[in-house]
């Protein structure tokens, strides 16, 4: 009986038999602690700890040309998907094996690239699966891109992980850099022992309540987080907050790498708070009001910087004490997100203040 | 391949043309109540433009021409090095010409198309005409890693009766002396061409969600039953499809013809079905106008002629302000001066190789048009202003991944037969008058 005839007559039976069939053919018994983790009641609208964190585990890292490239897994998470301010719960299905996740990092800087990664999976049957993963955003990982991926059993797989250039403005330093797709393969052996048994945190008490757990220490990997505030280039404006974001405004003046141009760089550096994750892929603009007339208004520029990590940036003719200076976002942070994090960084004020 | 699997007759008519040979064709025989008719004896006044399907194929009731439902492409290298002679042309037209005998043109009897690839004119010491546009394949994406189709030529037989392509595809490989009571030509196409790929698939209300068993990783029941299309939603509406004059080659030697892009897409229905809703489904395949406003009704028919992007918000506000841009609303942006698309889309779902996938086949008068459309469809411009992603929330590049692509030209028919790459004009009257 092949896999696919095993599922069809599984159909046939009730969920629940259908399920442990399936997991019991592959050498592991339900999960039900992660396989549907209860969902902490009364959550708040801001970043808060969930009921369990997951572990995870490392399958390794690779360069390709000067990108860094890391696989890890853990078992199959769920997770929100977002478009726009929507949301979708997504669950774990009963053919889901394992939770895939990647990142990418240039190695000569260590600085972690919010560039789209797609994965193709192969054993010695030849491809099993191949999938766009989705970039997330989870309590103990921080930014990455990661999938729910089912695996038709244990054993040796060969995984290529793509990527295609960087689509963001890029400050000097990075000009001419992730212009190009890269790929790289890696390969990874699916244990259930391994991955299932990798351990889950239970919050207890502290569940629902507004704060994180500290990110992984992973030592193969940067981690994906942006300067401190006094790490920031420039004068600081203002730190103001935003659906629970930690929204960092600067300006640098005179001759700096973030613009083609001299004179004042307005940098909005938005972050998690507590661990000070990026927040890449979002929409920002920025007003400049003085004296009751608007004097700019434009468009934030999504973009990269060794140092900066992922901010949006906008120059402007001149800031003077008095100016209102109001930024909106557009958009949320298009991330998927895991528990902790799904009630956060989705209806997000515009912030304002006045330069001093 | 008995009645004893209990297959309902229409679910195993799919597989029938997956499976294909002579086993298939025979058992559908039995399981098709259909009386094709004949062809003519004399196929002269068969249209020049081979791609003139639509005046052969049924409307539906907002009068969208109805693509037919059942597919195979047969990819083709041609056996002798350099140059093609006069006896393999022979060959090829009259084994060409013996399907055509056999079945009418129409969309219940039998449409084909005859093409060539880059690779199969580079055996000639003369370079295409200017008037033909046809590079080699390239990748369209920054993101994509396409394997590229080379083989010579590929022959496209489509119907709305599975036993039609079937039958013409033994045909052509010699394997019926007689096909729908027509006896069939000594010349075989494979004499002349070894297949080099056989693919297959269908389109049509209710086809995906009857073969979403063949294919891994198909969501059970997510496929809505009255879907044309494994995504769920109807495509190929009248006013976001070029219009066959359009895409047809307008001077030189190959007037008549036209140029053909076919790209075997993977589709990740798992995303696309268990990852997203409805809602989700709505805003990536058409705008976030139209979810908003529930303007689709179940696949879309109520749709009418257009994907109604003209209701749709410009693509650069919605991907600011919604974080999220359709597939439609990005494609309708290749057009020409008199707003038409540049392609004519004659796509096909298909389980090939047990993966649920997009046989994207399209007609276009030069392959820069095609170039152009899927530039749009990238939406590169859009990614660079806002927060929808490379593929993420940018229309459907999250479910697909294109694995193969090719670029064929599609001469007139005069031409069907080992065109030479610079054929004298007028040739048409030359050959095969009648037979």
């Amino acid at each position: 009986m092949n896999r696919r005839t095993f599922l069809k007559q599984g159909t046939a039976l009730s969920g629940g038999l259908v399920l442990s069939g399936c997991l019991g053919r592959l050498g592991f018994e339900t999960q039900s602690a992660w396989r549907d983790p209860p969902i902490v009641e009364d959550r708040p609208d801001a970043v808060y700890y969930p009921a369990i964190i997951e572990g995870m585990g490392m399958y390794g890292t690779t360069t390709a040309g000067s990108l860094g490239f890391a696989l890890m897994h853990s078992f199959p998470h769920r997770f929100w998907n977002l478009t726009g301010s929507r949301k979708t719960k997504v669950v774990v299905q009963s053919d889901d094996s394992v939770h895939l996740m990647a990142s990418v990092w240039d190695t000569e800087t260590e600085t972690i690239l919010p560039v789209d990664v797609s994965v193709e999976i192969s054993n010695s049957d030849g491809r099993v699966s191949s999938t766009n993963l989705w970039p997330m955003i989870s309590p103990n990982m921080g930014f990455h891109y990661g999938d729910n991926i089912a695996l038709p059993g244990e054993g040796q797989y060969d995984v290529t992980l793509q990527v295609g250039p960087l689509q963001t403005a890029r400050t000097s330093p990075f000009n001419g850099r992730f212009t190009e797709g890269q790929s790289a393969t890696m390969q990874f052996t699916f244990d259930t022992d391994e991955t299932y048994n990798l351990e889950i945190r239970r919050l207890g008490d502290k569940a629902g309540t507004r704060g994180t757990v500290d990110l992984m220490d992973m030592e193969m990997i940067p981690e994906p987080v942006v300067p401190t505030k006094s790490e920031l280039p420039g004068r600081l404006l203002h730190e103001g907050q935003s659906g629970d974001a930690t929204m960092l405004v600067a300006l640098v003046d005179g001759d700096h790498r973030f613009s083609d141009t001299e004179g004042p760089f307005l940098i909005v550096s938005p972050r998690t708070p507590y661990n000070r994750v990026m927040l890449p892929r979002m929409a920002l603009s920025a007003t400049l009001d003085r004296g009751g007339d608007t004097i700019t208004q434009g468009t934030l520029q999504a973009s990269l910087d060794p140092d900066l990590g992922s901010f949006y940036g906008m120059g402007i003719d001149e800031l003077k004490t008095g100016d209102t200076v109001r930024i909106t976002v557009e958009t949320p942070p298009q991330l998927a997100r895991h528990d902790g994090y799904e009630t956060a960084f989705l209806d997000m004020d515009p912030i304002e203040f006045t330069a001093e | 391949m008995t009645d004893e699997r209990g297959i309902p007759r229409r679910e195993f008519l799919k597989s029938a043309v997956a499976i294909g040979g002579a086993a298939a064709f025979s058992a559908c025989l039995g399981r098709e109540d259909v009386d094709v008719p004949t062809g003519p004896d004399d196929l002269s006044s068969y249209p020049q433009r081979q791609h003139a399907w639509n005046e052969a194929l049924p409307r539906d009731d907002h009068g969208n021409v109805v693509a037919p439902s059942h597919r195979v492409l047969l990819y083709l290298n041609y056996r002798r090095d350099g140059p093609p002679n006069e006896d393999d042309r022979d060959q090829v037209e009259t084994a060409l010409r013996g399907i055509e005998h056999a079945y009418e043109r129409s969309g219940g009897g039998l449409l084909l198309t005859v093409s060539y690839s880059p690779a199969y004119f580079d055996r000639f010491d003369e370079s295409l005409p200017e008037d033909v546009d046809l590079p080699d394949p390239e990748a369209l994406a920054p993101f994509e890693d396409p394997e590229f189709d080379t083989p010579d030529a590929v022959v496209h037989l489509a119907s709305n009766t599975a036993q039609v392509v079937l039958g013409a595809e033994e045909a052509l490989k010699g394997n019926k002396s007689t096909l729908n009571g027509v006896d069939q030509p000594d010349a075989t196409l494979t004499d002349v061409f070894s297949i080099a790929d056989r693919r297959t698939g269908f389109i049509g209300d209710g086809l995906p969600a009857e073969n979403a068993d063949d294919a891994e990783g198909v969501p059970a029941d997510k496929v809505p039953e009255d879907a044309p299309l494994f995504m769920g939603f109807k495509s190929g509406f009248k006013k976001n499809q070029a219009s066959e004059d359009r895409v047809t080659i307008q001077s030189g030697p190959f007037a008549g013809g036209t140029t053909q892009h076919i790209s075997k897409l993977q589709l990740n229905l798992n995303q696309w079905y268990n990852q997203d809703d409805r809602w989700q489904r709505e805003a990536k395949m058409f705008c976030p106008y139209h979810a908003e406003n529930d303007v689709i009704e179940g696949a879309g028919d109520n749709l009418g002629t257009s994907s109604k992007i003209d209701d749709c918000q410009p693509t650069d506000e919605t991907a600011r302000e919604m974080g999220v841009v359709g597939h439609s609303q990005k494609s309708a942006r290749a057009r020409d001066d008199d707003d038409s698309p540049l392609i004519l889309r004659r796509d096909f779902d298909s389980t090939d190789g047990e993966t649920a996938s997009l046989h994207f086949l399209a007609l276009q008068r030069r392959i820069t048009d095609f170039v152009d459309t899927r530039e749009a469809m990238n939406g590169t411009d859009v990614t660079e202003q806002s927060a929808v992603g490379q593929r993420n929330n940018n229309g459907i590049l999250q479910y697909i991944r294109t694995e193969r692509r090719g670029n064929f030209l599609v001469p007139p028919r005069s031409l069907r037969s080992l065109p030479p790459a610079r054929p004298v004009e007028n040739a048409q009257e030359v050959t095969h008058e009648s037979s």
